[in-house]
């Protein structure tokens, strides 16, 4: 059953929130330093441009108008359709953001299958086994995990497989074998904090009654914990998923970088650089939504994992 | 320890010790506790809270974890619990014991479908020992949905058996669709999917109301008597223990006090803690009386102990009650043991008279008028309270759309109420669940403003909280159900008394020396107004909730079940603390229980609600000794009985119907033994028999009620 209210009244904070960041990001990049006509004018020139072909390139791009006309200006072009084109290559924003999304959800997915392939067994065996040793490793895991910077457990792997063990590429995208250790360096950051929440929740779940009911009925230890308890300990854990996912796009735009993947994060780089105002906002725009569009995705699976669920909530 | 030998019986449980390590040192849950149960018997195990009859059952089906078993042995059908494998105990529990637990909220797994849930039990029974983890699971290759489709046709016609009405449709049910009555019998569906020898039910019908009780309490009978089925009945209530119970166990921190057949130990109690207990329920104690109550406290369950755990609180207590061992003393004739000291003593002693003596009060029986509450209700001024045409309704809409489609239900939550309260009366207000008790007091104290009517208070017409002045919102003080969730954890004793006071303008040391004042009146030392909530006990914390309600001298005090969360000795003491205020400082009651028993106790007027309406307001013992409307009599017919083997009457029979969607005409009939067809036509008016206002076409009329 689906809730039109609920969906009317959720798709309409959506649009306010990703409105709201696109005002944000436009007012914050006018207030970095530098000016994109001098910066990709010398770029493309080669050397530094007279007055009057930065004046040009600010005429011909709108630059010269008051801000929030700028702005109206991007805002009504995009419900046109229209995310504009470059500064730099005068391609249009859509096509860049087009080649490049894939491979950055592809990435991202990657990530949290890694993520989760580590994280749910391990939290749920420290849970089972709390307080001793395994518990105290898993545990300690996660703690390195968390704490270790991922630029720099991507230089460790980069260190250890290709060019130790000749295994794997070093940079590139466009194989399996390419997605292999970006995948893993976004993942265990993610896989570490998803694993403290499952072993808390799952605590939590193992506590309640019905699973002592379970255990009464003469079930399995196992079938008690991965059917009965485990379905109930992920309503938390899928809630914090869906925001991980903005950490796992920060996390893209450094993991990109390292290993020179061509991506959103590395195209987001590049324009704030070259001030390449129209790249970075319609960047902005299609994460904001990704991320809102996910989160949505998540509230309407707790309806799955737990019925009691009323979405929407307002009954009074 | 029983008459009966170990061998033959299906549970024996000999000289069992459960402990629990905590941060504070070893806590003995369990200390030396012997139980048999035979074939077909059923066998009740009372006690108070930390009685240890929880953990003496959980440690019985090898649930006692974190606990540990660190003595005595537990024989199931020939096998020994304490060092069964886990085989062993999965086929036990599959198979000889089911368990059904206490909260049937917390007890059922939300997430799956309570169909699934029996089909599951059954297919434990079925395959004990092939359990795989992707059949349990559903997935496709390794489970036959054919199979699960066989198993859920089993479960309705289990559901059917456990009195489930429409089980075709309620199979595909969760648990919080089901009222409380129906999760519980869908647990006990759960646990009979097994046919097992023995059904250990712990406190299985505490959470619910009269009537499913005297439901549920039915289907055990019959199904021990059909199938044989022996069971243990965990339960503090000694009504359901002479109910059902051939024989009982009664414990006291940890221990076993006394054990015998059901008459005998209701009748002629040995134990001095089985005396007491029984002598501080409000049913064998006359209206308006104080009650006896049993002083001091269950003694911590840390530490070494010697001697008798209730010597500190008996009256009969020697040296050699204090000290050393107490022997369990065979009454001979199948009547049962008794761990006493100075048992032998207390044969001479009626029941009663005991512990009566030492709460200082008079003897029950000439001790009515003295003990009538209050300067009694005042007649003849104008009420304290009015509500007049009072209703709460709520709208189910999910959103504007549905409300604009007019698709939206509306939940009649009060409808239509009259009711007035007078000054320093008690009215009670009862009913099931769900019956609007707790919105009517809302409605009250303002939490919640009327949907259509007004409620005066004073003759003054008043508003949700947020629109009334100080002096009405001072005028009114509220106690609720769970004190410890009403009390902020964070807040000490004196902060949380205070609060009403600073924030009418009370200084520091004007409010200091009134919240000692306030403590002292409801029976707590000095040196609790620095403890935190979790430092009391909860006969405690409930003191300090009475306190904080009347810190302003209120006229009228609104309690919500205040007593319920209580145990029976607890509870007794915090009634003749609520009887002395109200003598004391003139205040009005508005009472709130689903308890009759302690209703028919405190209460000087009865207002009986049923689906938002009221069915029936009057005088309590008239309500009480010659009820007016089906519905009250229905009620008091579901109290289970103190009298051995004193069945419940005719109990009511289906579920309370939807306040979304009640029956048209009488709200009532459809679970009327007596209706006829014109109450379903029209809708009765508010009458009134002699003393008593009724809704009804069908009043019980006798000679008393004649005169209109």
């Amino acid at each position: 059953m689906i809730d039109y209210d609920y969906l009317a009244s959720r798709l309409a904070t959506s649009l306010a929130v990703t409105f709201g960041v696109s005002v944000v990001t436009y007012g914050l990049i006018f207030l970095t330093p530098g000016d994109p006509a001098e910066i990709i004018l010398s770029q493309q020139l080669d050397r530094q441009p007279s007055a009057a072909e930065i004046e040009a390139f600010r005429a011909d791009h709108g630059l010269n108008d008051p801000i929030p006309v700028q702005y109206l200006h991007w805002l009504t072009d995009v419900f046109r359709g229209d995310l504009g084109t470059s500064y730099y290559s005068d391609t249009p924003v859509s096509t860049l953001i087009v080649e490049t999304v894939p491979l950055t959800l592809e990435l991202a997915l990657a990530a949290m299958l890694v993520a989760l392939a580590i994280s749910i067994p391990a939290g749920v065996v420290s849970a089972v086994h709390r307080g001793t040793p395994i518990d105290h490793a898993s545990q300690l895991g996660a703690l390195l995990g968390v704490s270790m910077p991922n630029f720099w457990l991507a230089y460790l792997l980069i260190l250890l497989f290709p060019l130790t063990l000749g295994v794997l590429p070093v940079a590139g995208a466009g194989s399996f074998g390419h997605l292999v250790l970006p995948a893993i360096t976004l993942g265990t950051g993610m896989a570490a904090v998803v694993t403290r929440l499952v072993r808390s929740s799952m605590l939590e779940v193992l506590d309640e009654a019905y699973v002592d009911t379970a255990r009464a009925k003469g079930l399995r230890e196992r079938i008690v914990v991965y059917k009965h308890a485990l379905r109930n300990a992920l309503v938390p854990v899928v809630t914090i998923l869906g925001l991980q996912l903005g950490t796992l796009l920060n996390g893209a735009v450094v993991v990109e970088i390292i290993f020179q993947r061509p991506g959103l994060g590395s195209l987001l780089v590049d324009a704030v650089f070259e001030r390449n105002y129209p790249v970075v906002q319609g960047v902005t725009l299609v994460t904001a939504i990704v991320f809102v569009a996910t989160n949505l995705l998540v509230d309407l699976t707790y309806r799955y994992l737990d019925p009691r669920v009323q979405l929407g909530g307002e009954t009074a | 320890m029983t008459d009966q030998s170990p061998d033959s019986a299906l549970l024996s449980v000999e000289n069992l010790h459960t402990r629990f390590r905590t941060s504070e040192g070893p806590v003995h849950a369990v200390e030396g506790v012997s139980v048999t149960v035979d074939e077909g018997e059923i066998v009740g195990l009372v006690g108070e809270s930390g009685s240890g009859k929880s953990v003496t059952a959980r440690s019985i089906v090898g649930l006692q974890d974190p606990g540990e078993i660190v003595r005595g042995s537990i024989r199931l059908d020939g096998v020994d619990v304490t060092d069964a494998t886990d085989r062993q105990l999965r086929r036990l529990r599959g198979d000889t014991v089911s368990m059904v637990f206490q909260d049937p909220t917390e007890t059922l797994n939300p997430v799956f479908d309570v169909g699934e849930q029996i089909a599951e039990s059954l297919k434990v029974h079925n395959q004990l020992d092939s359990q795989s983890l992707l059949e349990y699971l559903h997935v496709p290759p390794f489970s036959s949905q054919s199979e699960w489709r066989e198993y859920r046709e089993r479960a309705i016609e289990l559901m059917a058996q456990v009195g489930i009405a429409n089980p075709e449709d309620r199979v595909d049910a969760y648990p919080h669709e089901l009222s409380g009555g129906l999760r519980q019998r869908a647990g006990m569906a759960i646990a009979l999917a097994s046919d097992p020898d023995l059904l250990i039910a712990d406190e299985p019908t505490t959470a619910l109301d009269v009537t499913t009780q005297a439901q549920l309490l039915e289907r055990l009978r019959r199904h021990n008597a059909e199938r044989g089925t022996a069971i243990l009945l965990i339960t503090h209530d000694l009504g359901v223990v002479a109910d059902i119970c051939d024989r009982v166990v009664v414990m006291y921190a940890g221990e076993v006090m006394e054990t015998g057949p059901t008459d005998r130990i209701l009748e002629a109690p040995r134990h001095p803690y089985t005396k007491a207990l029984l002598d501080c329920l409000p049913q064998r104690v006359d209206r308006g009386s104080r009650l006896p109550t049993i002083e001091g406290s269950v003694p911590e369950p840390t530490g070494d102990r010697t001697g008798c755990p209730f010597a500190p609180r008996c009256d009969h207590a020697t040296d050699a009650c204090r000290r050393g061992e107490i022997p369990t003393v065979d009454l001979g004739d199948d009547r049962g043991t008794v761990t006493c000291s100075e048992s032998s003593t207390l044969e001479s002693h009626p029941a009663r008279s005991a512990t009566a003596a030492l709460d200082g009060s008079t003897e029950p029986g000439s001790a009515t008028a003295g003990g009538a509450p209050g300067n009694g209700p005042d007649q003849s001024t104008q009420p304290l309270v009015e509500l007049e045409g009072v209703s709460r309704r709520y709208s189910l809409a999910n959103g504007p759309i549905e409300r604009l489609l007019g698709t939206d239900d509306t939940l009649r939550a009060v409808d239509d109420v009259d009711l007035e309260i007078r000054a320093g009366e008690t009215l009670a207000l009862v009913g099931e669940s769900g019956c609007g008790k707790s919105t009517l007091a809302s409605l009250l104290t303002g939490l919640e403003a009327p949907t259509t009517g007004t409620v005066r208070i004073d003759g003054t017409p008043v508003g949700p909280a947020a629109d009334r002045d100080a002096d009405t919102l001072a005028d009114v003080g509220v106690v609720f159900q769970d004190p410890r969730s009403s009390l902020n954890p964070r807040l000490t004793v004196e902060r949380a008394i205070g609060e009403p006071l600073r924030s009418n303008g009370w200084d520091r040391s004007r409010r200091r020396e009134r919240v000692r004042e306030l403590l002292e009146r409801v029976g707590l030392a000095d040196r609790h107004a620095t403890s935190y909530p979790h430092e009391l006990s909860g006969g405690q914390v409930q003191r300090v909730a009475i306190a904080r309600a009347i810190a302003l001298d209120p006229s009228l005090v609104v309690l919500d079940e205040p007593v319920s969360a209580l145990d029976a000795s607890v509870q007794s003491r915090l009634l003749n603390v609520l009887a002395d205020l109200q003598a004391d400082l003139d205040l009005a009651y508005l009472f709130i229980s689903h308890d009759l028993t302690v209703v028919e106790h405190i209460a000087d007027r009865v207002a009986v609600m049923y689906l938002g309406e009221l069915m029936e307001v009057g005088p309590a013992d008239r309500v009480f000794d010659c009820p007016t409307h089906p519905y009250t009599r229905a009620l008091l017919e579901a109290i289970p009985s103190l009298d051995p083997g004193g069945s419940t009457g005719t109990s009511l029979e289906g579920d309370r119907p939807s306040p979304v969607d009640p029956p048209g005409g009488c709200v009532f009939r459809s679970r009327c033994p007596m209706a006829e067809p014109k109450c379903a036509e029209t809708d009765p008016d508010q009458r009134q028999f002699g003393p008593v206002r009724a809704k009804c076409h069908l009043p019980v009329i006798d000679d008393r009620t004649a005169s209109r």
